[in-house]
């Protein structure tokens, strides 16, 4: 970091949280901490929606995926448009007129309590560990670039994002959104524009088009069916669907978001416009990721992309015949890349093939090499399962952009950071207090009172949210480990929330017992078999829907609904 | 809370279509893209 970086750096930050603070102001009742008055309009929820949803995950893991493992990821949102439309015409208006302040609100009205307070522990316990994974990636960014301890730089992010969640409400988050938002789009398009100029003169887009194609780096839609293959258009549009309906209809930290719109027709339009937004701009990420593998095919990147590990092994003798085998490969490919560029050019078929086949061969020689590197790591003290994934952008950009697009990047990453996870702790916060605390404990208490108890379950959740930053690193891909902790729950609250919507004869037991079946389900799919993730959705709300209608058509007399049980709060 | 019509193309259910139109031009394009560079 130089200091035009460190002036574009703590200038973004700065004018963020300022601006969000000022858009935030007289959030001094419980509604207006919560749902902003609900007075948001569309452009500004959309952006938000997509700004919690994005996050700093987004920047550093998807581009290290592509890189990795090529464009696939992008099916995983395939489904999103459709989860999109099913939620505005059932779960928006239905939510409006409830007048709610948590989804798990409507469960008791539909059902009884313990199925609404069952939904919000599942909730608490899911945003609770994906919020620890939401801290845990702009610690990444501060380690790489300052070679301080993750754990030093959780702390120092969580402390940051706790003051300003407390002190702003949700609007004060909604804003800032936006104007993150607005630096990430500058973000991605600077990034872009950037890595294709530091290309080698002879290598043009097209070039570079051609050789991140020609190297699977490309490969944005596969078609082959495999239950075990984490993305393929079927995981995708069938999968993804159900994850995204889960995401955006009962997961409180979306909910709330369009429970803040000043109409039924704002808020659809928010939820639209991300439906519309969302596929292009992570095809537009993971193209970076595939343009960055493409740049070091002609720079000779590190062996390993995290800085410290690579350090701590260079100082082991078995690291020197590793780094030479790597260092050959690296050349071999490089060679291999520019003669199959010319055989293109000459559009020489056979030559081209030929040239693809060197290519490939110093490809697996690096990745034996990279393979060999990260062993090495493990036994020599390192962790289990060691993935340097989530380092691959940050060390490009630190390495290789230039003055002030540093700052630029870094600012993005944390910005998004903060609002993710400060959106996550205020939601946490809201069902904690709303479903738990209103629920149980105080269930007649002034305004004020609430206002305090909100601001209280901020920093509690605050501080869970940082223990549980330690998870990051035992995880590989942050944004494969986002989705999956997500997937382990969202499930089961689908099934619940289709069991309100379309079977009016279920009642509260029948659902809740179904849950738990649904959770079980999941479970075991995750510890005993090598399913993708994107199933376990799928899996959850067919075996809670199932479950549920069994024991209402089969065993009636066992799930009727006992007097009071369905009174709302 | 008030329900309005959309802004643009007179109803939700045409607001609708449009985005799944879109979603297949995508994935289409999507499509092409990777079969192009293969």
């Amino acid at each position: 970091m130089r200091p035009l970086d460190w002036i574009v750096l703590i200038t973004s930050l700065v004018s963020i949280v300022l601006y969000g603070l000022y858009r935030g102001r007289g959030s001094n009742t419980v509604d207006r901490y919560l749902l902003a008055g609900r007075s948001m309009p569309w452009y500004a929820m959309g952006l938000s929606i997509m700004a919690t949803q994005a996050s700093a995950v987004t920047f550093i893991s998807t581009t290290g995926q592509s890189y990795v493992d090529g464009m696939r990821f992008v099916q995983a949102y395939f489904g999103l448009p459709l989860a999109m439309i099913v939620i505005c015409s059932t779960v928006v208006p239905l939510f409006y007129k409830a007048k709610i302040y948590t989804a798990y609100e409507y469960l008791e009205r539909r059902f009884d309590s313990k199925t609404r307070t069952l939904a919000s522990v599942i909730f608490l316990c899911q945003r609770g560990l994906s919020a620890g994974l939401t801290l845990y990636a702009p610690a990444i960014v501060l380690s790489v670039i300052l070679g301080w301890p993750e754990r030093t730089t959780t702390m120092l992010m969580g402390t940051l994002v706790i003051t300003y969640t407390v002190l702003g409400g949700i609007k004060a988050v909604t804003w800032s959104d936006v104007q993150q938002m607005g630096v990430i789009f500058l973000g991605l398009v600077v990034s872009l524009v950037t890595v294709v100029v530091l290309m080698p003169a002879s290598v043009s887009f097209g070039d570079a088009m051609f050789l991140a194609g020609k190297a699977g780096r490309l490969n944005a839609v596969t078609t082959h069916f495999d239950w075990n293959d984490r993305f393929n258009i079927w995981s995708g549009l069938i999968g993804s669907t159900f994850l995204f309906l889960s995401y955006f209809g009962c997961d409180q930290s979306q909910v709330q978001r369009y429970l803040t719109g000043r109409s039924i027709a704002q808020s659809r339009l928010g939820l639209l416009f991300n439906a519309v937004a969302k596929v292009p701009m992570q095809f537009f990420i993971l193209f970076i990721g595939a343009m960055v593998f493409v740049f070091y095919l002609f720079v000779q990147p590190p062996v390993l992309f995290q800085r410290a590990e690579l350090s701590r092994i260079e100082r082991v003798g078995a690291f020197q015949p590793v780094a030479e085998q790597y260092s050959r490969a690296f050349e071999d490919r490089r060679q291999a890349a520019l003669a199959l560029v010319e055989a293109h050019h000459a559009r020489d078929a056979a030559a081209e093939e030929s040239r693809i086949r060197e290519y490939r061969a110093a490809q697996k020689q690096i990745d034996g090499a990279r393979a060999q590197a990260a062993k090495l790591v493990e036994s020599t003290g390192g962790e289990k399962g060691f993935s340097d994934t989530n380092y691959i952008f940050l060390s490009f950009v630190t390495r290789h952009l230039p003055a002030g697009i540093v700052g630029l990047i870094i600012a993005v990453i944390f910005a998004a950071a903060m609002s993710a996870s400060s959106g996550e702790i205020n939601s946490l916060a809201t069902v904690t207090v709303v479903d738990i605390y209103r629920r149980y404990v105080r269930r007649e208490a002034s305004d004020r009172h609430y206002l305090a108890a909100s601001r209280w379950a901020t920093l509690f959740w605050g501080v869970y949210a940082v223990t549980f930053a330690g998870w990051g690193k035992r995880l590989g891909s942050l944004i494969v480990a986002v989705n999956v902790v997500g997937s382990l729950f969202y499930g089961s609250l689908l099934g619940c929330f289709v069991l309100a919507l379309a079977f009016r004869r279920v009642r509260g037991t029948a659902t809740f017992i179904g849950m738990l079946a649904g959770e079980a389900a999941i479970f075991s799919a995750f510890l005993f078999t090598g399913m993708s993730y994107l199933w376990y959705n799928v899996i959850g709300c067919v075996v809670v829907v199932a479950t549920a209608l069994a024991i209402t058509y089969l065993a009636p007399g066992a799930t009727a609904t006992t007097p009071g049980m369905r009174q709302s709060v | 809370m008030p329900d309005e019509p959309p802004p643009f193309l007179g109803t939700w259910r045409r607001v609708y279509m449009a985005v799944l139109i879109i979603l297949c031009i995508v994935i289409a394009a999507a499509y092409w893209f990777t079969r192009a560079f293969q």
